[in-house]
């Protein structure tokens, strides 16, 4: 008869850890990790993944149509003659479609710390509130940035095939890549700031979107409903409509109201980066008559104003 | 490990926190007042009534509050100055703290990486963790299907998981059903003797620290009122309660006379403070009264009187 091997389960009992300890960076990093993890849902179930499938077809379905526009017109020898959407307009659209679903991603990453009280384990490791804010935070805009920049990538490589001359495509158009670089960064600090902000004065992730999505629908209705123009002459121009003249409801005061427009400030980064002038409605249309700088300046108070206040919030978070 | 000062922090030898005349004021409000006292290795029991200071020593001692004035010292430094040493320290607050959605392990492995350890090094110590707090099985369901005293072995475990030299238990009973209290001190026990990890207790109940701690510091109104062992606390405070069938009152008022602490407590004479010659004045009072003697017991006092003082 064969012998059964014989083996034997031994209790060594508790044993203390003598490996490495990579201190403040590696917990740095692991805040990181799981901020992407969690706002993509990776490791969770399918429900979890729906909102990140949501946001991500929301930054290619775009760049799709754009591509498809770009072919078409080649193929209908009509891109002379048709203002085909571009790097810009991508943006004008995404930068608004991806602030919605960010507005319901975000604020996952630091309602579910405050409600689940985890948040006070995070403090008493070597992370400063600091790190824990700028972790969850780089987490969220790393994710952004990957996404519209991938739309972009889509964007260029397609209008690249769709052109007679792929070379002279390139050559003539290799500066969009910077410029796109540039300003998707713009759009990405703004839909990243915002919902995170908000997300610090709530536990609840359904009224951080509630309040953000309310604010956007808000204040582009009010901001275009009163800078609508009551008189106004406008020509066409190679494709594309001019307004002479615009007559507000509200008088001298429109431009400065049209900023309230929330949904367009990163627009005003993002055109001006590809020497575009905005003008995708009345209210931003009014902004373009304020002395340049204006709009950028809004668009700073409107990302560092939110960002040190969430700062602010979280050092007194720890007490 | 080496301290604010660039010199080498040996925390064998030395003392693992230390107050030194630690204030911390909110307001007018005065939560902690000049106090005094240091935690060796083992287990010490930060014992106070509500509102006593504990808290805040704590949050001191974590480095999540700057004292007013004073210092307080963690294995050689200054926690809210230097906050690496908290990669050495473990903390399990009193109140909910864990994510439902994830599964036990997952929580260890991502507390593990916050503390500074490897991924791969976090994923067995997460493993080795849960299964000494009891819960090898179940670590991979969801925290949130956890019963009570499951929950409060995770919070114990994410405490432990990166190995610390000193951990700050807030209130680990909290919550617990008898039988998951005399489970969860039982593991408090064998983390302080078994693993040999320090352990700062803060409880206000009284059978908590008496079972576990080698030490107490008590604390009340913001100051420091007790600091000593817990067998020399015991042993000061001896009492003799003695019950007779008849004749107490004569009993009691004759031991008075004859210069003994006596006292009625329901039916029994208690005389506080006995030592031998007590013992012998006793014996002669009882026979001297007539009374027929029932029982004689001395007992050791609770804890709990250090408050009634």
């Amino acid at each position: 008869m064969a012998v059964q091997p014989r083996g034997e389960v031994y209790d060594i009992g508790y044993r203390h850890y003598e490996g490495p300890r990579e201190g403040r960076d590696r917990a740095r990093f692991a805040l990181w990790t799981n901020g992407v993890r969690t706002a993509l849902g990776l490791g969770r179930g399918t429900r979890a993944k729906i909102l990140p499938i949501l946001l991500f077809a929301s930054t290619m379905v775009p760049a799709a149509v754009f591509v498809l526009m770009a072919s078409l017109a080649e193929d209908f020898g009509v891109s002379e003659v048709v203002d085909v959407p571009g790097h810009a307009d991508y943006y004008d659209i995404v930068s608004i479609l991806v602030l919605v679903f960010s507005a319901i991603i975000a604020p996952e990453l630091l309602c579910a710390d405050r409600r689940s009280q985890v948040l006070q384990l995070y403090l008493v490791r070597p992370l400063t509130p600091t790190d824990y804010v700028a972790g969850r935070w780089l987490a969220f805009f790393t994710i952004v940035l990957a996404l519209v920049y991938s739309g972009q990538i889509v964007m260029f490589v397609g209008f690249t095939f769709a052109a007679q001359e792929p070379l002279d495509y390139i050559r003539e158009n290799w500066l969009d890549v910077p410029r796109f670089l540039a300003a998707g960064a713009a759009v990405a600090v703004f839909v990243t700031t915002i919902p995170l902000a908000v997300s610090g004065f709530t536990a609840r992730r359904a009224y951080a979107a509630g309040f953000v999505i309310g604010l956007f629908i808000i204040s582009t209705s009010a901001a275009n409903a009163l800078t609508t123009c009551t008189e106004r002459e406008m020509r066409i121009e190679n494709g594309v409509t001019v307004v002479d003249r615009c007559e507000a409801v509200t008088g001298r005061w429109a431009k400065w109201i049209g900023l309230a427009d929330f949904g367009s400030v990163p627009s005003y980064v993002s055109d001006r980066i590809f020497g575009e002038v905005p003008d995708s409605s009345d209210a931003v249309q009014q902004v373009n008559q304020l002395n340049e700088a204006i709009p950028i300046a809004w668009y700073i108070l409107l990302t560092a104003g939110p960002a040190a206040i969430l700062l602010r919030r979280y050092q007194k978070a720890a007490l | 490990m080496t301290g604010a000062s660039g010199q080498c922090y040996d925390w064998r030898m030395s003392f693992l926190l230390e107050a030194q005349a630690l204030t911390k004021h909110y307001g007018a409000v005065v939560a902690l007042d000049g106090v005094d006292f240091q935690v060796g290795k083992g287990v010490t029991g930060l014992l106070g009534p509500n509102g006593a200071g504990k808290s805040t020593a704590i949050k001191l001692f974590l480095g999540l509050i700057e004292p007013t004035s004073g210092s307080a010292q963690v294995l050689g430094e200054r926690p809210y100055e230097s906050i690496e040493v908290r990669a050495r320290l473990g903390y399990m607050p009193e109140h909910d703290c864990l994510p439902m959605s994830l599964t036990a392990s997952e929580f260890l492995t991502h507390m593990a990486q916050v503390s500074g350890l490897p991924p791969a090094h976090a994923r067995t110590r997460a493993a080795d963790t849960l299964r000494h707090v009891g819960l090898d099985e179940e670590r991979y369901r969801s925290i949130g299907e956890y019963s009570t005293g499951m929950k409060q072995r995770v919070k114990l475990a994410q405490a432990l998981v990166h190995d610390p030299v000193l951990v700050l238990l807030d209130e680990p009973t909290a919550g617990l059903d008898p039988l998951g209290r005399e489970e969860m001190l039982a593991l408090i026990r064998r983390t302080g003797s078994e693993f040999g990890i320090s352990i700062m207790l803060s409880s206000h109940l009284m059978g908590d620290v008496e079972s576990t701690c080698d030490r107490i510091v008590v604390l009340e109104g913001g100051r420091v009122v007790e600091d000593d062992t817990v067998s020399h606390l015991t042993q000061e405070t001896e009492t003799l309660y003695v019950e007779v069938d008849d004749r107490r009152d004569e009993l009691l008022a004759l031991m008075q006379r004859n210069g003994l602490d006596a006292s009625l407590e329901g039916m029994s004479i208690v005389i506080d403070g006995v030592d031998d010659e007590g013992y012998d004045t006793v014996r002669d009072a009882v026979v001297e009264s007539g009374a027929r003697l029932r029982r004689m017991a001395p007992q050791r006092h609770r804890l709990t009187e250090i408050f009634r003082r």
